[in-house]
């Protein structure tokens, strides 16, 4: 049966409120705000964004790219839940695989409004073009995004409304759908290891391809990185495995007290640290590769160029070495330290990493590009400022992503997983 | 005294668990490495041609006069409107500071930066060498023209016109208009050159069968024909010129057309002038 969930309140004076409705309320006043703005790109076509033919990649791209790398934690734990059987996480391990279906399903909803063509987002799936990384990452995404569903729907099954409603014992016909319903979870829950070894290969493949994306274009000097890839793929561990140790105090500590022991999360906030350790490394001696050791003049000024118009050096040297290094530390040691908001405030660092990551990864190449011209050969300055039509699908999609995790946090059950067994 | 053996437990299990994941993460990084880039940089097949062909262009930037004629002609016959450019001409400079006019259509690259990038292989090499688009096949997803390192492609952001701006006075209308939210590109008018043949013209001699932005050229600065071909028009340009070069050679896409670097003023169509 389900523990009792606490949902968190707030005293005003001496009442004390559920914030529970009034965030869902927000949410929605949030998705509103954002179907008008889809209404008007799906009507008017793309025009209505600031793109352009030098900037055709924008923040849809970068929200598109974070959301992947947000649910980068389902993999992870889908291998030390099915594959390494470390049975304490669990319960933790479902709420990784709920966040990894929320980010790929948000960075799905957010591409497709970024087609040009729209009603042929299956195309990729029919016309196969192997040479190109899209196309794998495109497969990937749809494959794995299956796997999610296949991993999530046994959980969402054992919500007792499926196993004990009135209705399924007065309706036979719905009741003998929701017996099919839970054999087949049963089956898709005993091919737990099958998927996970999938979603494990999937996940790796076009995290490392999402990076591959920009590296592979020669033409665009500082996209062009060997190590790209790898660190596509870390980043997205670290930032995805930092937001599950968030969702995780909240929705086990603050919501169901006593479901999942403290040192497990521990253990969760250890693992995001010395992952983001090892990216920071990673990511260093990337920065000495492409600025230091190998000098290329266009390199050179195209990193000159974003500086003075933006903080590329600061938000790396800040963004993505100093914090979190400090914050890897922290997370690390987080079983000496033992403070969960201590922890939950380091955690937000190498989320914020992994965004800072994707979001100059794709402004970098796009905004300082490399001219044509045989003699004189320059740096082009773009610029790019999304509309408020790009605003409100971020919103759309972002409220979507809210919206459905809160959901899930107060309704799912997440620890009533031993009965199958 | 119980309760510490259950927490000197706790302890090692949770550090075997950590060396197990530690494990898998190395393995996971392992997998990674397996998709080198260069393995997934793999070129596109290409089909030879019947004839053996490879359609080309040589633009002369000593005759360049910086008209914009290209441009119009080509925006008048692909329909286009005024601020979809396939074709582009950009005012340079030399090292030396003496300024030119690059004129810049689609490069038809052999090794086409574009072509290995899209996902549904909506852009493709016909056998005769030019990069053509699939405008039923494409989804717009645009990244072809991030890959371009010439800008050659353009984003069909709004609805079709009905009729370019550059109609009829540059031309009219020779081909479909496509839908909003593709991406388009030059096809060295590959609909002119098939007819053409089909009516057993020469491309690069005969007008019909020739592009229109060579033909329009009122200097003569843009020539074009089959590479392959010693006798074509494009072969003795490249064969009577000095030095050709191409634009951004280090990338090696291998583009199809061939620039005559501004050398001197002697052959242009200012030859002379004021020097006197």
């Amino acid at each position: 049966m389900l523990p009792d969930i606490h949902c968190p309140t707030i005293k005003l004076g001496k009442r004390s409120i559920v914030v529970f409705p009034y965030w869902i309320g927000l949410l929605i006043l949030g998705l509103l705000f954002g179907l008008v703005g889809a209404f008007i790109v799906l009507r008017d076509g793309l025009h209505v964004t600031g793109l352009s033919n030098a900037i055709p990649w924008g923040l849809w791209i970068s929200i598109d790219l974070s959301a992947i790398a947000m649910g980068g934690s389902a993999f992870v734990f889908g291998v030390i839940v099915y594959i390494l059987r470390i049975k304490r996480f669990e319960a933790i391990g479902k709420l990784a695989v709920l966040l990894g279906f929320l980010g790929y399903s948000t960075a799905g909803m957010v591409l497709l409004f970024d087609l040009g063509r729209p009603l042929r987002f299956w195309h990729p799936v029919v016309y196969w073009q192997p040479h190109s990384l899209l196309w794998e990452v495109t497969m990937c995404v749809v494959l794995y995004l299956s796997v999610l569903m296949a991993e999530l729907l046994p959980i969402v099954l054992e919500h007792p409304l499926f196993k004990t409603h009135p209705w399924l014992t007065r309706y036979k016909a719905l009741g003998s759908l929701m017996e099919r319903a839970h054999s087949f979870a049963h089956s898709l829950h005993k091919a737990g290891p099958v998927l996970a070894v999938a979603g494990l290969t999937l996940s790796l493949l076009h995290q490392a391809s999402l990076g591959a994306t920009y590296s592979v274009l020669a033409g665009r000097g500082i996209w062009f990185n060997q190590s790209a890839p790898v660190q596509f793929v870390f980043s997205a561990m670290s930032g995805g495995i930092a937001l599950l140790f968030i969702t995780s105090v909240f929705v086990f500590r603050v919501m169901r007290p006593g479901t999942v022991s403290d040192s497990a999360i521990y253990d969760v906030a250890r693992l995001t640290g010395g992952i983001t350790l090892l990216l920071t490394y990673l990511r260093v001696w990337d920065w000495a590769v492409t600025n230091y050791y190998s000098f290329d003049r266009e390199v050179f000024l195209q990193t000159q160029i974003l500086d003075t118009i933006a903080p590329y050096s600061l938000t790396f040297w800040l963004g993505q070495a100093l914090l979190p290094v400090i914050a890897g530390s922290v997370l690390l040691a987080a079983k000496s330290i033992k403070n969960f908001r201590y922890l939950m405030l380091a955690a937000v660092i190498p989320i914020l990493a992994a965004i800072i990551t994707r979001w100059n990864y794709n402004f970098a190449g796009l905004i300082a590009s490399i001219s044509y011209d045989p003699f004189t050969p320059g740096i082009i300055l773009n610029s790019y400022t999304p509309t408020w039509v790009e605003f409100s699908v971020g919103t759309l999609v972002i409220c979507y992503w809210l919206l459905a995790f809160s959901l899930a946090a107060r309704y799912l059950p997440f620890s009533s997983g031993h009965d199958h067994h | 005294m119980a309760d510490s053996t259950n927490k000197d437990v706790e302890k090692n299990v949770s550090r075997r668990d950590l060396l197990k994941v530690g494990a898998a993460i190395l393995g996971a990084t392992g997998l990674t490495q397996f998709f080198s880039l260069n393995s997934l940089q793999v070129r596109g097949k290409e089909i030879p041609d019947e004839g053996g062909r490879k359609w080309g262009m040589l633009i002369d930037i000593n005759k360049c006069i910086g008209c914009n004629y290209c441009t119009y002609a080509c925006q008048a016959v692909n329909n286009l409107a005024d601020d979809m450019l396939y074709n582009v001409v950009t005012a340079e400079e030399t090292q030396s500071g003496e300024e030119y006019f690059l004129s810049r259509p689609c490069m038809q690259c052999a090794e086409a930066p574009c072509v290995h990038v899209c996902p549904v292989e909506a852009t493709y090499y016909r056998p005769d060498g030019i990069v053509e688009m699939n405008y039923d096949r494409c989804i717009g997803c645009r990244y072809c023209q991030v890959a371009c390192p010439y800008g050659a492609r353009v984003f069909n952001w709004k609805d079709p016109i009905e009729l370019s701006p550059k109609s009829p006075d540059f031309g009219v209308a020779e081909v479909e208009n496509r839908p909003r939210g593709v991406v388009e590109k030059c096809h060295f008018c590959s609909h002119r050159i098939d007819r053409g043949l089909e009516y057993g013209l020469t491309p690069g001699v005969d007008r019909e069968a020739t592009p229109a932005c060579v033909v329009v050229c009122p200097t003569g600065a843009r020539v074009f024909g089959d590479l392959n071909d010693v006798e074509s028009p494009v072969s003795k340009a490249r064969e009577e010129a000095i030095v050709t070069l191409r634009l951004r050679e280090e990338l090696s896409t291998e583009p199809r057309v061939y620039y005559i670097p501004p050398t001197t003023k002697k052959t242009g169509p200012f030859a002379g002038e004021g020097e006197s």
